[in-house]
């Protein structure tokens, strides 16, 4: 790794500084919590906030793309939207406090941070690795969100959503979530604005899908134009475990979504399937890292791109197979359409393999729309802005419906639409 | 089969312990203190009797060198390297450049011979029936001799030695030399733009197809001797040359850098085809010794229709860390790039290409091919850059691992940035085993296990092969099933 010396802050790493300084007296922890959240703060002093000379940053030299931090003020009080898919119960988190009033049955549920307080979740604190900037900054002003257990064998029919409602400000979340054995479950995380005013959001998912237990979660990134949002999701399988992972990125102006999966257990499938719809002068980072560690194993993402205006997009994508995971099958694609000369899309897929009885592959597009779709399309009466916008919605709707379930295949389509209606 | 067969002893042959150009010539030679400093860049500029200005350009880029950083973005392990404990001039007593073949010491010509480099004119003429090659011999630090010189000069073509050029062609040198691999460029470009001591140039004029193949052997054979040479290829509007370099060295137990810098210029509708074959001593099987092998290569499509293709088989060197690319400047030009790497026992490959888009309708093909056995590391690293003004702009790129053996790693990192919308990008990559069902195909037939993966390993670099010369493309097929014995099981 890099080493890297920082001479002066950045206006954003001081307000950084600054915010914790005036924070820790309120920021929820016993002894041990605090102590960690000084480490890291130190840490990201100490090294500043990555620059594309760390090569987990390359696309996205944070140093330069974060401008400032807004002011941590409180807001008003919010009220939760309606769910994305009728049925599911809403556990949210408002300006960045969890409403716990809410319960599910069967589900082990608790704020997080209680377990901030009784120093309970400290472990899952620590950072990543010395490029896991996300994990530092979140580690060091996280506030709530939710922790949930689900016991083993259970079944939940409706999903849950985990909606992340914010107003502006300063918003840092996190949601430990476990699956337990043959357990099945539908989760939504949802981060959404309420107004135009900028927010700085920082939100980690820690996710265990134990053995055979059949986990869908669904990201759906809506946060405002002049938002920053660093997500990120650590994702253990275990043994037989299935985990079908959507995320779909449709706002935000600086977006930084860390999928970082560990295939554990035998006989783990994983199905990751990515949209992201760029528009503004936006930039959206979605990075994975998967790494399958054990044999027999099977992994596939689908990772599909639009383009407009003078958006600017990456996605990074690293397999790396560990030396004993024998039969290992994984296989991704990226594919991007670019519709604007002012916008950029830069794609970085990984193959890191120590083993040599596996199939790895990966596949990436970029292009313009098919000349000859649009013929066909134009050659029966639709006109052409028509044609194009069909076009795109079938590219990234292909996605969505290996969801397989009505309803949400409905919303997220929903979605997609109105903002295409908006950006195209 | 009777090709099968053939094909598994050629593999035996080049097995990582039958390194077979390991020899050691005792040659006495004219060495440059240890050491690296200015005087000892004034001590090759003297001895190459350069110009000034050769020299201050020289000055330049080791006080640049100075303060730059080795890069450590590769995924190869080394210890650092003293660059002041080694030689960085050594040449053969008596050669004080290219001679006329009568000149050169007959134990030199023996060593050619042996590793198989025809260098006298009549005996490629009887040897082969289809073509001839020209040849330019770098031994250590300087050309001892380059073939059919006047032959070519008939049609134009001028092929020397880049010292010889320096001093005879000093306009064109200026004019060019830099250009594409500025003495900025990076850590070992510019130590070698500092210290380099021959190498190969060729000027094909305007409209001239070169006769015949042209080819630079390198050998390196003095110890503790640090190799830095320097190609320079200009192909004038609608010219045409091919060219092929072939490299070994002794078997030693300490690793020997090289560090050579090629640069390619294409003018208007002219091609040129740059073929290597690299076979730089690897190491023992315990990994030790071998050849550092740290090269920067760059093609410029400067003009319009320009084509530019690199063609490499590399399976020598400890530590391979090399990228030919293109610069796709003018408009409709193209660039390629197929390679074999084939790394085997402690061997560490980190190479790829750059393709870098920037005039309207270029287009580009990456074809690369990489076998890891034994405990090796092979890393595909590849960069295509469409920039904001490149319209329709097209790139294919493939590239596939083959892993023999659960002890090595395949590993794949392409870049890919895109700034225009009107570009078509395809980038595919698979990393496999040989798998059971092909050689059960194979085996059921009557062919025993080692010829059955030998005869896949061929099929699986085939488009490679395929752009080599013909008189290469034999040699290149010998080499690429490198050490596939005992990997095997």
């Amino acid at each position: 790794m890099n080493m890297q010396t920082t001479s002066r802050l950045t206006v954003a790493e001081t307000a950084l500084i600054e915010a914790f300084a005036q924070q820790i007296g309120e920021l929820p922890g016993d002894g041990a919590v605090i102590g960690t959240r000084d480490r890291l703060l130190d840490d990201l002093k100490k090294s500043g906030l990555p620059t594309r000379r760390i090569e987990s940053w390359h696309y996205t030299d944070l140093k330069t793309l974060l401008k400032s931090i807004p002011d941590a003020t409180a807001v008003a009080a919010i009220d939760p939207i309606a769910p994305l898919v009728e049925g599911a119960t809403i556990l949210s988190v408002l300006q960045g406090s969890a409403d716990t009033r809410t319960t599910v049955e069967g589900v082990d549920l608790a704020s997080f941070k209680e377990r901030l307080a009784d120093g309970s979740a400290v472990s899952g604190l620590t950072a990543r690795g010395s490029d896991d900037a996300i994990g530092r900054i979140n580690g060091s002003f996280v506030r709530d969100g939710f922790a949930l257990t689900l016991p083993a064998d259970l079944q939940l029919e409706e999903p849950i959503e985990l909606q992340t409602l914010h107003a502006g400000g300063q918003i840092h979340t996190r949601f430990p979530v476990s699956f337990g054995a043959r357990s099945r479950a539908t989760i939504i995380e949802r981060h959404q604005t309420v107004t135009g005013e900028a927010a700085f959001v920082s939100s980690i998912s820690d996710i265990v899908v134990e053995e055979s237990a059949e986990a869908t979660w669904i990201i759906l990134q809506q946060q405002g134009a002049a938002d920053t949002h660093l997500g990120q999701i650590r994702v253990q399988l275990g043994t037989g475990a299935k985990l079908r992972l959507f995320v779909v990125n449709a706002g935000g102006k600086l977006v930084r979504q860390e999928l970082r999966i560990e295939v554990a257990g035998e006989g783990a499938e994983l199905m990751l399937r990515g949209v992201n719809l760029l528009g503004g002068d936006s930039h959206t980072d979605v990075t994975l890292v998967l790494g399958h560690n054990v044999p027999h194993t099977n992994s596939t993402e689908t990772i599909r791109n639009v383009v407009f205006d003078r958006a600017s997009g990456v996605f990074q994508g690293m397999i790396r197979v560990a030396p004993d995971a024998q039969k290992t099958d994984a296989k991704m694609a990226c594919n991007t359409l670019l519709m604007s000369d002012d916008g950029d899309f830069s794609v970085k897929p990984e193959l890191e393999i120590f083993a040599d009885d596996v199939i790895c592959g990966h596949g990436a597009t970029v292009a313009d729309i098919d000349r000859n779709h649009l013929f066909y399309l134009m050659a029966r009466g639709v006109p052409e802005n028509k044609a194009r916008a069909m076009l795109v919605n079938a590219f990234v709707a292909e996605i969505v419906e290996e969801l397989e379930d009505e309803k949400l295949v409905e919303a997220l389509e929903n979605v997609i639409s109105i903002w295409l209606e908006t950006h195209a | 089969m009777p090709a099968v067969q053939e094909t598994v002893d050629q593999v035996r042959r080049i097995d990582i312990d039958q390194y077979k150009y390991g020899f050691e010539t005792v040659i006495e030679v004219d060495k440059a203190p240890k050491g690296l400093s200015e005087d000892i860049i004034r001590f090759i500029s003297a001895k190459k009797q350069e110009p000034e200005w050769m020299l201050e350009w020289r000055l330049d880029a080791y006080r640049r060198w100075l303060t730059m950083e080795e890069p450590n973005w590769a995924r190869v392990e080394y210890p650092k390297i003293d660059f002041n404990d080694l030689y960085y001039y050594a040449a053969p007593k008596g050669t004080s450049g290219p001679t006329s073949i009568e000149d050169v010491d007959p134990e030199l010509l023996r060593v050619y011979e042996k590793l198989g480099i025809p260098l006298r004119e009549q005996e490629i003429l009887a040897g082969v029936q289809t073509s001839k090659v020209a040849v330019d011999a770098v031994f250590d630090s300087v050309s001892v001799v380059t073939t059919f010189k006047k032959e070519l000069q008939k049609a134009g073509v001028i092929f020397m030695s880049i010292s010889e050029a320096i001093r005879e062609h000093p306009d064109l040198i200026k004019q060019y030399l830099g250009t594409v691999v500025s003495t900025t460029d990076n850590f070992y470009a510019t130590l070698n733009a500092a210290v380099f001591t021959d190498g190969s140039f060729v000027f094909v004029p305007k409209g001239v197809r070169c006769p015949m193949e042209l080819s630079t052997y390198f050998r390196i054979n003095e110890k503790n001797t640090g190799q830095f040479e320097r190609t320079l290829i200009i192909a004038e509007e609608g010219a045409y040359v091919s060219y092929l370099e072939g490299c070994t060295a002794p078997q030693r137990d300490e690793n020997q850098l090289h560090a050579a810098v090629v640069e390619l210029v294409a003018l208007d509708d002219a091609e040129i085809k740059y073929s290597t074959v690299q076979n730089w001593y690897p190491g023992d099987a315990q990994g030790k010794g071998g050849i550092y092998n740290f090269v920067t290569k760059r093609g410029d499509c400067r003009g319009a229709r320009s084509k530019i293709s690199w063609t490499q088989v590399e399976t020598g060197s400890a530590i391979t860390w090399k990228y030919p690319s293109c610069i796709l400047r003018g408009d409709d030009s193209r660039g390629e790039f197929y390679s074999i790497a084939v790394s085997n026992g402690h061997q560490q490959i980190d190479s790829g290409t750059k393709m870098i888009h920037l005039g309207k309708n270029t287009s580009s093909r990456i074809i690369s091919k990489g076998i890891s056995a034994g405990k090796s590391q092979n890393t595909y690293r590849g960069q295509v850059s469409i920039h904001r003004k490149a319209e329709n702009a097209r790139n294919f790129t493939n590239c596939d691992s083959l892993l023999i053996g659960d002890k090595c790693g395949a590993h794949t990192v392409p870049y890919i940035d895109v700034k225009n919308a009107s570009a078509q990008i395809e980038h595919e990559a698979t990393t496999s085993k040989i798998s059971d069902d092909q050689k059960f195909y194979a085996m059921q037939r009557g062919i025993p296990e080692e010829e059955a993966i030998a005869l896949i390993v061929n099929g699986f670099v085939k488009d490679v092969i395929q752009q080599l010369p013909m008189e290469f493309a034999v040699e290149a097929q010998k080499l690429i099933g490198i050490s596939l014995e005992g990997s095997v099981g």
